[in-house]
């Protein structure tokens, strides 16, 4: 009994903290993404107690479908223009912050991380109110500049509206990878920065060989994340603006999938619509980890 | 279901489950993957006797459980909790469950989901739509029923409604309680100050509109968000004039009869939002504001007309303007001397297929569906009741009064509530929308919605 004891308590250790852990796992998220895989195999209204085997019908006919393919694009451009708005923004504020020292350094560093508070649905409305046609911000800034009273329906575009979703969320996403940049380029000690100022490196010099490299990991999380959220969060955005109009020309996946599966009706459509979420996810992340795999440099 | 595709579709699920899995990603985005609806036991039907006439008038004595359900939007609540004391009180025995609120429908899914639904359901608000309740068979058909049913006063249920139920497939499955109408509204004050005569057709619609756009304000808005409020107050009521003002069509669009969609009348009811769009009528703001927006710049006269519903006024009580007076027709769509069209908008009350207790929910329609009850309806949630009757008298708002008028003017054509197909309905606020965008063309709306109404008859 009193044998292995040590090994044995090591063992209980260790396991009173992951298996609570691995059992709300897989309650909550394992057990659903089966949920939704088995129901995505089902004709079914969502509001009936009986549904139809289909086998994977719903994915065929997600092919014939014109308003995923266009709902994908979407979300993959909302990928392409946040990783590369909210990279080179939060970088760019990230080394101002930290690198140039000023005085209102830290009251920056606030007011660009308060968009990361607010709620994206306030953000969502806040935006709406800037891009109103007719009492809005925008026009009425861009009125004091012409003659005539400017008058762009931003979100009625009858194509390429999306591209007016991508502001306010790249403004709303600043903040958090800014602080993350942050902390990693706080990380990077001082005289890594003076030995090369005194071989004589400017501060693009420095930017480009000492900064970049060693925040890079960094930078890989945040791209990998971005691409994440993006693809499972934009439905909110999306609902609050546009609710996927004018003609369905900014309905994205997720707000798509809501829309099949509780107000047309087609759950187990919309189940296949997060199922195949699930599978673009997962094969974004491998292509993407794979392009970004570069020799990680540390600091000894 | 038999329990092999269950089997199949359990293994499938297993496997695609597993490939994932394997190559370890985060897979946290099936969280907002909808209620773990508890589904598969089998219908817990309930095998009641059921097949009781209105004959007798409740004179049975009603014991158990009543559940009902019942959204709380725009009419609010106070009719409801009125009602069901009043119906507490003549049935003491009985032990009533109220289960409303503003997320009801949300929140009762997985019961109907599961074979354990309410009673008795009130059919309003969002994510409810009792087409599809039809196609699912929660619905307790009532055509039997409803044939002789006489109300708690003994008069027949089905001579003191305004207007008729909807059929499904000729059945009756819901009965409406609210008699709304869609239309346009106006403000007759700034009317009368600027001079512009209020239009009663279309011809008259065109010629002020010209003068109101001359006086530099934008005749028309809309809310391009929710492309139904157009589709409800303009195109339908312009699709039965141009049918000589026959209704059945908007029956036949209802049951996705795609020759329905193929009509000229169609052609000729969106020719008239293409009219409106090309003489720059429509306010450009309308294709990506919500209703509230909509609503807001109307009231401050930017715009002079809004398609909406009756419930506009009470909508938007706390910003209405001082000296601001509600202008209202059903339709301007109608030619010259022609027929006021008004499509009516309603709210149904129905009864679970696998209600447990369908005595006391027949008793509680008998109930409702009297006299008593409807003036107490349009005074409590300020919309006309379904209930014949003159309500001149009563302390309904003026508007009411106004639209109650034409509701039961001979000159007017009434277009009882109807539902469309989901996928239908959304096809035809899509290509609404497109249209008035110039994006598309009215060909191009036929055949869009000919392609959905094809495909929901599949």
């Amino acid at each position: 009994m009193r044998l292995g004891t040590t090994k044995w308590q090591r063992g209980l250790f260790i396991a009173t903290f992951i298996l609570p852990t691995f059992l709300f796992f897989c309650l909550f998220t394992i057990y659903p993404v089966v949920q939704a895989m088995y129901y995505s195999l089902f004709d079914w209204s969502g509001s009936s107690d009986n549904k139809t085997f289909i086998g994977f019908d719903n994915f065929k006919e997600m092919i014939h479908d014109p308003i995923i393919w266009n709902a994908m694009g979407n979300d993959y451009f909302l990928v392409v223009g946040k990783i590369i708005g909210i990279m080179i923004l939060a970088t760019f504020f990230a080394v101002a912050l930290t690198r140039f020292r000023f005085k209102l350094s830290n009251f920056f560093r606030s007011i660009f991380f308060i968009p990361n508070v607010i709620s994206v649905v306030v953000i969502g409305v806040l935006w709406n109110f800037i891009y109103n046609p007719q009492i809005g911000f925008l026009n009425a800034f861009l009125s004091l500049f012409t003659e005539e009273k400017v008058d762009i329906t931003w979100l009625g575009f009858t194509s390429h509206t999306i591209w007016m979703l991508l502001p306010p969320a790249i403004w709303a996403g600043i903040g958090f990878y800014m602080i993350l940049l942050i902390a990693a380029i706080q990380g990077i000690p001082e005289s890594y920065y003076e030995a090369s100022s005194l071989e004589g490196a400017g501060q693009w010099a420095q930017f480009r060989h000492i900064t970049l490299p060693l925040i890079w990991e960094q930078m890989k999380v945040s791209i990998l994340n971005i691409m994440m959220t993006t693809l499972n969060g934009s439905f909110v955005i999306v609902m609050i603006m546009t609710n996927g109009g004018p003609d369905n020309s900014t309905q994205v996946m997720g707000s798509y999938l809501y829309q099949m599966a509780f107000t047309q009706y087609h759950f187990g459509y919309g189940a296949a619509i997060g199922v195949l979420i699930l599978i673009v996810s997962l094969i974004t992340t491998v292509i993407l980890q794979r392009l970004m795999r570069q020799e990680t440099i540390e600091i000894s | 279901m038999v329990s092999k595709t269950r089997l199949a579709a359990l293994g499938i699920a297993a496997l695609m489950a597993v490939a994932p899995l394997a190559g370890c990603g985060s897979s946290k985005e099936e969280a907002k993957q909808p209620e773990p609806a508890k589904t598969e036991e089998p219908a817990a039907t309930n095998t009641d006797e059921g097949n009781k006439t209105g004959s007798d008038d409740g004179a049975k004595k009603l014991t158990g459980e009543f559940e009902i359900q019942y959204f709380v939007g725009g009419y609010g609540d106070k009719w409801w909790k009125k009602v069901i004391a009043d119906f507490q009180a003549a049935n003491p025995d009985l032990k009533i469950k109220e289960s409303g609120g503003p997320k009801i429908n949300d929140q009762m899914k997985p019961r109907w989901v599961g074979g354990n639904p309410p009673d008795f359901v009130y059919i309003d608000g969002p994510n409810l739509n009792d087409r599809q309740m039809v196609e699912d068979g929660q619905l307790e058909d009532l055509t039997d029923w409803l044939k002789d049913a006489k109300n708690i006063d003994g008069e027949k249920i089905s001579d003191i409604l305004a207007q008729p139920p909807q059929l499904f497939d000729g059945k009756v499955y819901d009965i409406p309680l609210v008699l709304n109408s869609w239309g346009v509204f106006w403000d007759k004050a700034l009317f009368k100050e600027k001079g512009w005569e209020e239009p009663t057709d279309w011809q008259s619609f065109m010629a002020v509109s010209d003068k109101i756009k001359a006086a530099g304000v934008t005749p028309f808005i809309h809310t391009g968000k929710y492309p139904y409020y157009i589709n409800g107050a303009i195109l339908y009521p312009a699709i039965v004039s141009a049918n000589n003002n026959d209704i059945s069509i908007l029956q036949d669009m209802a049951a996705s009869k795609v020759e329905a969609f193929q009509s000229p009348a169609v052609m000729a009811a969106l020719n008239k939002i293409v009219e409106l769009r090309d003489k720059g009528f429509i306010d450009k703001a309308s294709i990506q504001i919500n209703h509230t927006d909509s609503q807001m710049l109307f009231l401050q006269h930017k715009d002079a007309f809004i398609p909406n519903g009756l419930w506009l006024p009470n909508e938007m009580a706390k910003d209405i303007p001082g000296g601001f007076a509600f202008g209202f027709i059903p339709s301007l769509t109608q030619d010259n001397g022609g027929k006021v069209v008004a499509n009516t908008s309603t709210a149904n009350v129905a009864i679970a297929k696998n209600a447990k207790n369908k005595d006391a929910a027949k008793a509680f329609l008998q109930f409702i569906f009297s006299k008593a009850q409807a003036s107490q309806w349009a005074e409590l949630s300020g919309a006309p009741s379904n209930i014949k009757g003159d309500i001149s008298d009563s302390n309904a708002p003026s508007h009411v009064k106004d639209a109650a008028k034409y509701l039961t003017d001979p000159n007017t054509v009434v277009v009882p509530a109807i539902t469309f197909n989901a996928d239908v309905d959304k096809a035809m606020q899509d290509a609404t929308d497109a249209l008035t965008i110039s994006k598309i063309t009215p060909e191009q709306w036929v055949e869009r919605v000919v392609e959905a109404a094809k495909k929901a008859n599949k």
